[in-house]
């Protein structure tokens, strides 16, 4: 099976503090994998590994055959990407944000794909607003709708459910489960452990920046066992030790 | 009460400290105080070269500057600082979460202004003529009143600002009729005693007496209390609409590098506020009081000098627009974005050269003015050659947070030396004839080089922020 994500002994390193720590980790083209861990537990610096945000101290990083480290803007190209941090320019509106995200990603078909988020995500009357008064929820469907204007065949999302209300989650949940039904692959980043189990093929359970477990809800399914549980006996144990 | 102000203050230095480093920025006051020692040296010179008395009040106008650019940067400048930090982090803030009203954040964010700046600015230049005054003549005496009237120079800028920024919240009618009524009176007083206005701190400073002292207080006290009644938080829930301005610019600006991100900066400048005040408060404002203490100079330059220094210190000027178009982002609005930092930095650039239109207009409309259009094209080579060299050692010394120039000692000696000697050989090029001013252009060229290297460093650079 092709591999969309291929990270070899990943590290990064801030002075004295070790946010990823020898991270090895592959990811098959049409998962929706999630990336698990606790609060600082390093999910979202591996998200900035892997689209070039930050270089690596230590290790490789390949997403769609491309050198995350070398060629940090040919992977940006190639995916679609929710940052931490849901911020987007405060003095563009949220229709002229997509266009700049159109503009700037020489994405031509800009006003039908606006609409459809638009009315999509049920924020058409927020169009003309600025970015910077929109609400925390509707910048998030902003951010989410920037990542994926583009149809990217690769998405890495940190924590893209925080902000909706119920019904927004579950749209988008169903939104990314028919997203990777059509071959495309979603890399997700998440403590919410009901929606990885709901909607994830696979995930990795990351602690203070070292993989613990990787695995499928179907095979914890098997066994009888649930996601929240393991990951907390998982981390519990992790704890224990260090 | 207390307990906020230090919240406030301690914020302040770490605000500083994390942009700057806490060494660094620990020795700006060592940085100041030592140019304030060495300027007092020159004292006695420059008095020479000047009417009576001017270089004073040189020294408090650009203190009241002081004042309004930092409550300026208080009030408006929340804004870069929510891209930069978020203002969750702002104590300033606070009366979001905390049983805390507005206007008393508001005068507690006065009070530490006022502190902050005291420490950072007035004592080391107080302190560096202080240590100079045996050597130069001047009195102890006139040192303490110096300091007492740098200080309310200070205040009182910071009170004009203050006072201007909550009457504008309340009414721009209102505001446009202080702003009229301020310069008509001053027009006025100009006219009937055929000086300046006096200006109080001044005056303090020239002849001190207890019922002037008392009058500056109170009329001091009067600004920021007439503040704090008008003060009106900005409403949180307010949503603004604008009509799509994005296509047709982008469009328009086409031949720029990255239109996109042109586009985004130029919405951002003019959105924000920044557009005509930026340009007004920026710009001409500081080149018309350029082009005010130049013209004190007329007597002891050659002619046309006044011009030529006047598009020299415009280049240094213009070269701060750069300032202008990187003050709006942090490398995380990109984070999603095929983009890296050396396409921001041509991109910024490409608007910055854009932006030159402005300041080339001005020196050519004091060369139209003074009398000087025979030389007004070497005029306009020295400032674009000159603005094109300043803004490419920002770009090697800053990058994309050009505002680090002002508070890192390190950076700023670097850009003093690296602007300044260029700039002191081109004046004095262009004082022996004006148009030995066109070599100005060649610093166009050190300048790629300069900007290359730049992006080089800069794209190499791990940032926190990306």
């Amino acid at each position: 099976m092709a591999m969309v994500i291929e990270a070899r002994g990943l590290s990064k390193h801030y002075g004295e503090t070790v946010a990823v720590d020898g991270l090895s980790l592959e990811v098959p083209a049409g998962a929706l994998y999630g990336l698990l861990g606790p609060n600082g537990s390093g999910k979202s610096t591996t998200i900035r590994l892997l689209t070039g945000q930050t270089p690596p101290s230590a290790g490789t990083a390949t997403v769609l055959g491309l050198d995350a480290a070398a060629d940090p803007v040919g992977v940006r190209r190639q995916v679609g990407i929710i940052p931490e941090q849901e911020t987007p320019p405060s003095f563009l509106t949220a229709a002229e944000y997509l266009r700049f995200v159109g503009a700037v990603r020489g994405f031509e078909e800009i006003d039908e794909a606006s609409a459809w988020w638009f009315d999509f995500l049920d924020f058409g009357d927020k169009r003309d607003v600025l970015c910077k008064d929109l609400s925390r929820g509707t910048r998030q469907k902003l951010m989410f709708a920037q990542a994926f204007l583009h149809s990217p065949r690769l998405a890495l999302i940190d924590e893209p459910l925080v902000n909706f209300d119920p019904i927004v989650q579950h749209q988008v949940k169903e939104f990314l489960v028919d997203y990777v039904r059509r071959g495309n692959t979603i890399f997700l980043s998440t403590h919410i452990l009901e929606v990885a189990e709901e909607v994830c093929t696979g995930f990795a359970v990351l602690h203070r920046g070292r993989l613990l477990a990787t695995g499928t809800p179907d095979e914890l399914r098997e066994e009888g066992r649930h996601l929240p549980d393991v990951f907390l006996e998982l981390v519990r144990q992790d704890r224990g030790h260090v | 009460m207390f307990e906020l102000f230090v919240a406030m203050f301690r914020e302040e230095w770490r605000v500083h400290a994390a942009l700057f480093g806490p060494a660094m920025f620990a020795l700006l006051p060592a940085l100041v105080g030592t140019m304030a020692f060495m300027g007092a040296f020159l004292v006695p010179v420059v008095n020479r070269a000047l009417p009576a008395g001017d270089l004073a009040a040189i020294v408090h106008v650009l203190f009241l500057l002081l004042g309004a650019m930092v409550g300026g940067f208080g009030l408006v400048g929340n804004e870069v600082m929510n891209r930069r930090f978020g203002q969750a982090s702002f104590v300033a803030y606070a009366a979001r979460t905390l049983p805390l009203s507005e206007r008393r954040i508001f005068a507690v964010f006065v009070a530490k202004d006022t502190v902050y700046y005291l420490l950072l600015w007035i004592l080391p230049v107080i302190a560096g003529v202080a240590l100079a005054s045996p050597f130069i003549d001047l009195p102890a005496a006139a040192v303490l009143r110096l300091f007492l009237s740098l200080l309310l120079s200070f205040l009182a800028g910071l009170a004009v600002l203050f006072m201007a920024t909550t009457v504008y919240g309340r009414s721009t009618v209102a505001f446009a009729g202080l702003a009229i009524g301020a310069v008509a009176a001053a027009l006025a007083v100009s006219l009937a005693t055929g000086a300046l206005p006096p200006f109080p701190p001044l005056a303090l400073y020239r002849d001190f007496s207890w019922p002037l002292l008392a009058g500056t207080l109170a009329a001091l006290g009067a600004g920021f209390g007439i503040s704090l009644l008008l003060f009106r938080p900005q409403s949180a829930g307010g949503e603004r609409r604008h009509p799509d301005r994005f296509t047709g610019l982008h469009r328009r600006l086409g031949r720029l590098p990255y239109p996109a991100l042109a586009t985004k900066d130029l919405l951002d400048l003019w959105r924000s506020g920044g557009g005509v005040g930026q340009v007004l408060f920026s710009l001409l404002l500081p080149l018309g009081l350029c082009w005010f203490l130049l013209s004190l100079l007329a007597p002891v330059l050659p002619t046309h000098g006044v011009l030529l220094l006047f598009a020299v210190l415009a280049g240094v000027l213009a070269s701060t627009m750069y300032t202008w178009v990187t003050a709006f982002d942090t490398l995380g609005a990109y984070a999603c974005l095929p983009v890296g930092v050396g396409d921001l930095i041509r991109s910024k650039l490409g608007l910055f050269a854009l932006l030159q239109v402005v300041p080339a207009g001005v020196v050519l409309g004091a060369a139209a003015l003074s009398g000087g259009a025979s030389v007004a094209v070497p005029a306009l080579a020295l400032a674009l050659g000159v603005s094109a060299w300043s803004v490419g050692v920002t770009v090697w010394l800053a990058g994309l947070s050009p505002n680090v120039l002002v508070y890192d000692p390190r950076v700023l000696l670097a850009y003093l030396v690296g602007v300044g000697l260029p700039v002191i050989a081109l004046v004095v090029i262009g004082l022996l004839n004006p148009w030995l001013g066109l070599s100005a252009l060649a610093l166009v060229v050190p300048a790629a080089l300069a900007v290359r290297a730049g992006i080089r460093r800069w794209e190499a650079a791990d940032s926190a922020f990306f």
